[in-house]
């Protein structure tokens, strides 16, 4: 072990794990919960300045040779996860507040990410996949609200359980033939010709499509978004399918996709992107409809991976900051109601503006963000993608891709519709304003997106 | 000041608008309106100025700025005036105020998101005509389609969230497919070996082959042929017009249906012009064809505003008819036409919409004998049919006789040469100036003359502030008709460059063909 590349390159990791130890501490000695959210704030907050001061710094190091290393890519992978877990915090601690053992599960769910994120070998980064994802399947129970929790807990956790077997199975393939565990193997698999090989990335990819939530192993996300609370949806869209790609990202390396591999980068996404964006269109609500969205942003996610090179790295990354910002931002200005099942069906929405125009502009700009309507940040993103995926030569692809994107203009703009052009109508009664931490959280990714909008020049050479 | 900050302040001043307006409480509609008002004026002060210090017959960008914006891809963000969008951009910045003035008894829901959309359309507008970068420009493109949505949505008609679903479908479509073809357009040009860039200057240089042209001009040419719109694309406009509130239509008529030509003119025919030659015949057909279309169906409209909107889709016809034609003389026409339809349509919809005010119907059946009631407003209304029509001494004159000279000229240039596939068309497009001439003027003397009817009986004469209205563009109706020289001047360096573009690809296969 290299110590100082330990105290330094895991910096973000030893705020993590600081601020869980505190935050059991503190369940253990203080009186009541107050506390536990601000606990978690600044380590997370700590634990993101850091990932990023070692990303812009350019940091290389190796902390666990061949287990653990850290890469600019990495860091900015953390810190991407990291900003976008603060405003989960806010609405947690708006929606939630400070009771159970919330706070440690996200801070544990977050170090597991931080560890897949820098891991060298499949073992460490199993290490880190099952610790981000176990945490989120008690989330999912957490503030149980409605009859439809447990069953929806249930099938996160089944399917999760069905991508950690195909993942072992991938793995323990992949090793059969190399005789090792470390990552590189897979990159080498992908492009190689090799049955054996090729079979056992498949079922690494297919285990990564299934926590991403890519059609066909998509069936999972609506009903576990509906079911979960506000803030462990907009966490499952955001930082988790942040962190899927992003381990994907390390796990692919440079590697050129064989044209076997091309087939299935390229038509399962494909299908996500139309079939998530057309199931959208028919959901009664917001929660279900972001659950098809996610599944269409998933879907173009894994388009930018047919591309190789440093490009992909670049898209990948700025398009899970616009989309993650956009979720988030929708999720926070989400009004509140007494009925948590009534909180997001879109008859809700109808006349918000009216109402509420704040709450109602925020979504509108995450929606249009979402469709991927210029100015706002997401049409940079789907830009990035589309031109990863034409620059390696896949015209028709991206063609048939930004068509499927065109049948997702529809439903994001219903939602436009319901809040500014349906008649004031008085709420079923329970639809409280935003409160001021939801706001808050709603600024902090409403900021950071419009710099990220008007100044795409800056931030993109520097990822 | 110098003049390319003035640029800037055109370009930036609507959406500093925005977001004052924000800070205007909302009880005070009148402060809510007075601002917006006289933030339009200023704009357009600085338009008309940027106008009058615009040099004729020099080629190439005036007042222009370039700041890098996205450095590794190439993008800058490049504005500037010249030839091709000097006219429009004076017209946006003209009918700013007026359509602000006229929204002004027609509007008082939701007043500050109103305004504010209308300032970001017009941001929009008046960006998407100055930028000299494809990506700037694809973003003001798109920029446009959300304050429409709204508009049309929130203070619509009866039909409004049908109407405006569709508009904002079919433009998107168009879009995207043009997004595709600017992502393969700079790669392609990066895989021949020129350095990554979106300016214009350096993308009408390429020289592509011609099938990839095609492929590409189809894209371009879908979105800005369904943004024109050309028949067959053209469904979604008359449902678009009837239910948009009158400042809707105002904005839609006056300026962004000069969109999809500007956008023909600037980058559809110049950037391809292989194909374009190559797809000439049918391009000319389909401008006929708008032409005589939209000319019959506002013929059998019983809506006021469906008969304008057809007769949009007419006009416009004739716009892709010059340009189409390649002749120097046409495509002047082309853009004096843009022009002179902003300013007789836009007068068109604003004066039903002051009617519609008084008397909330739109059947054509319910008025009639307004001359006698209304003479102020029959005058007006009357100048500005003719004007549309294209009676000699008005705008519509100038721009129509134009493109029909240049279309004559260019197919009996094509005949000597033993292609006869433009005669017939252009024969045909002159029909169209005489169902214009019969549809228009069925138009005006059911509604202005005749027996009575009970809806109009109480209507009462313009006031002072539709009357300065009208007057302003009445105004400019006539300063296009009497003085076209200087405009005509100023887009002719332009013009020239553009047929010179779009020619070059002919010059390669036939040589010695005209000069």
């Amino acid at each position: 072990m290299n110590w100082s590349a330990f105290v330094v390159g895991m910096l973000p990791e030893h705020f993590l794990i600081v601020g869980l130890l505190l935050l059991i501490v503190h369940a253990i000695v203080a009186r009541g919960p107050q506390g536990a959210a601000a606990i978690a704030g600044v380590c997370v907050a700590a634990a993101a300045v850091a990932a990023l001061g070692l990303g812009l710094g350019g940091h290389v190091g190796q902390p666990f040779p061949g287990q653990v290393s850290v890469t600019p890519a990495a860091s900015f992978g953390k810190a991407l996860a990291l900003v976008l877990a603060l405003p989960v915090l806010l609405l947690a601690r708006d929606d939630l507040g400070d009771g159970g053992p919330l706070y440690p599960l996200l801070v544990a769910s977050l170090y597991g990410l931080a560890l897949m994120l820098s891991s060298d070998s499949f073992l460490t980064l199993f290490l880190g996949l099952e610790l981000m994802s176990l945490p989120v399947y008690a989330l999912v129970l957490m503030g149980l609200r409605r009859e439809s929790t447990p069953e929806a807990a249930l099938k996160y956790l089944v399917l999760g359980g069905a991508a950690t077997a195909t993942f072992l199975m991938g793995v323990s393939l992949l090793y059969g033939q190399q005789a090792t565990l470390d990552i590189g193997i897979f990159a080498a698999a992908v492009g190689s010709r090799d049955p054996l090989a090729l079979a056992g990335a498949t079922l690494v990819l297919l285990a990564f499509f299934l926590k991403a939530a890519v059609v066909p192993f998509h069936a999972w996300a609506p009903d576990a978004y509906e079911g979960a609370s506000v803030p462990v949806t907009a966490y499952m869209a955001a930082i988790v399918k942040a962190g899927v790609l992003l381990a994907a990202l390390r796990l692919f390396g440079q590697a050129q996709p064989s044209p076997a591999m091309v087939g299935l980068l390229a038509l399962l996404p494909l299908a996500s992107i139309v079939w998530g964006n057309l199931a959208a269109m028919r959901q009664p609500n917001l929660r279900r409809m972001m659950a098809y969205s996610s599944i269409a942003h998933a879907g173009y996610l894994f388009y930018a991976f047919l591309g190789a090179g440093p490009g992909r790295l670049q898209s990948v990354l700025f398009y899970l900051l616009a989309y993650g910002l956009m979720t988030l931002l929708a999720f926070a200005a989400l009004p509140p109601h007494a009925d948590d099942a009534q909180r997001d069906r879109l008859d809700q929405l109808k006349g918000l503006f009216h109402r509420q125009p704040f709450a109602a502009i925020v979504i509108g700009l995450a929606m249009l963000s979402l469709a991927g309507i210029p100015p706002l940040p997401g049409f940079v993103a789907k830009f990035l993608i589309f031109r990863e995926v034409m620059a390696a030569g896949y015209t028709l692809y991206a063609v048939l891709g930004l068509i499927g994107s065109y049948l997702g203009i529809y439903f994001y703009l219903r939602v436009i519709q319901y809040m500014f052009m349906s008649p004031a109508a008085v709420p079923a009664g329970g639809q409280a304003p935003v409160r001021g931490v939801a706001v808050a959280a709603a600024l902090m990714c409403l900021l950071p997106a419009l710099a990220v909008a008007i100044g795409p020049g800056w931030f993109l050479p520097r990822l | 000041m110098s003049d390319a900050l003035a640029l800037q302040l055109v370009l930036w001043l609507p959406l500093a608008g925005m977001f004052v307006l924000w800070a205007v409480p909302a009880s005070s509609p009148g402060t809510v309106r007075g601002l917006s008002f006289w933030l339009m004026v200023a704009q357009f002060v600085l338009c008309a100025w940027l106008y009058a210090r615009f040099e004729p017959g020099v080629p190439g960008l005036q007042f222009a700025t370039r700041v890098p914006w996205i450095e590794s891809w190439g993008v800058y963000f490049s504005i500037g005036l010249d030839g091709y969008n000097v006219l429009l951009v004076l017209l946006t910045g003209f009918l700013g105020p007026l359509v602000v003035a006229g929204s002004f008894s027609a509007i008082d829901k939701e007043l500050k998101l109103f305004h504010a959309m209308v300032f970001l359309i017009q941001f929009a507008m008046i960006g998407t005509f100055l930028a000299q970068d494809l990506f700037v420009f694809y973003v003001f493109w798109e920029t446009m389609l959300i304050p429409m949505f709204l508009m049309i949505g929130i203070w619509g008609g009866e039909r409004r969230i049908y109407a405006t679903l569709k508009f904002v479908l079919y433009t998107a479509f168009g879009s995207i497919l043009m997004l595709a073809a600017v992502i393969y357009l700079v790669l392609a040009a990066q895989r021949a070996g020129h350095a990554a860039s979106f300016a214009f200057a350096d993308l009408l240089r390429l020289g592509l082959p011609p099938d990839v042209q095609l492929w590409l001009f189809a894209a371009f040419g879908l979105s800005f042929a369904i943004k024109v719109p050309m028949v067959p694309l053209h469904t979604w406009l008359p449902d678009a017009h009837v239910e948009a509130p009158t400042t809707g239509s105002v904005i839609l008529a006056g300026v962004l249906l000069k969109m999809g030509t500007y956008g023909f003119l600037k980058l559809g025919f110049p950037l391809f012009p292989a194909a374009t030659l190559q797809l000439a015949p049918l391009i000319l057909w389909l401008s006929v064809a708008s032409i005589v279309i939209g000319a019959c169906l506002a013929l059998v409209q019983d809506d006021i505003k469906k008969i304008i909107a057809y007769s949009s889709i007419s006009h416009l016809g004739y716009v892709m008819l010059g340009l189409i034609s390649l002749d120097l003389i046409g495509i002047q026409g082309a853009i004096v036409q843009m022009v002179s339809h902003g300013l007789t349509a836009a007068g068109l919809f604003l004066m039903i919409g002051m009617v519609y005010e008084r008397c909330h119907t739109r059947e054509l059946a319910a008025y009639g004998g307004l001359a006698k009631l209304v003479p102020l407003y029959s005058v007006a209304f009357m100048i500005l049919t003719l004007a549309s029509i294209g009676l000699p001494t008005t705008s519509g004159f100038t721009g129509e006789f134009l493109v029909l000279l240049g279309a004559f000229n260019a197919a009996w240039a094509l005949h000597l040469q033993g292609q006869d596939f433009a005669l017939a068309p252009a024969v045909l497009a002159v029909t169209g100036v005489v169902l214009g001439a019969l549809y228009m003027l069925r138009f005006a003397a059911k509604f202005l003359f005749g027996p009575t009817r009970a809806p109009v009986a109480r209507l009462t004469d313009l006031n002072r502030r539709e009357a300065a209205i009208l007057a302003a563009l009445i105004a400019a109706v006539f300063w296009l008709g009497l003085f076209p020289a200087e405009p005509l001047r100023k887009t002719e360096t332009a013009a020239r460059e553009f047929r010179q573009l779009v020619l070059s690809a002919r010059a390669d296969a036939l040589p010695g063909s005209r000069p």
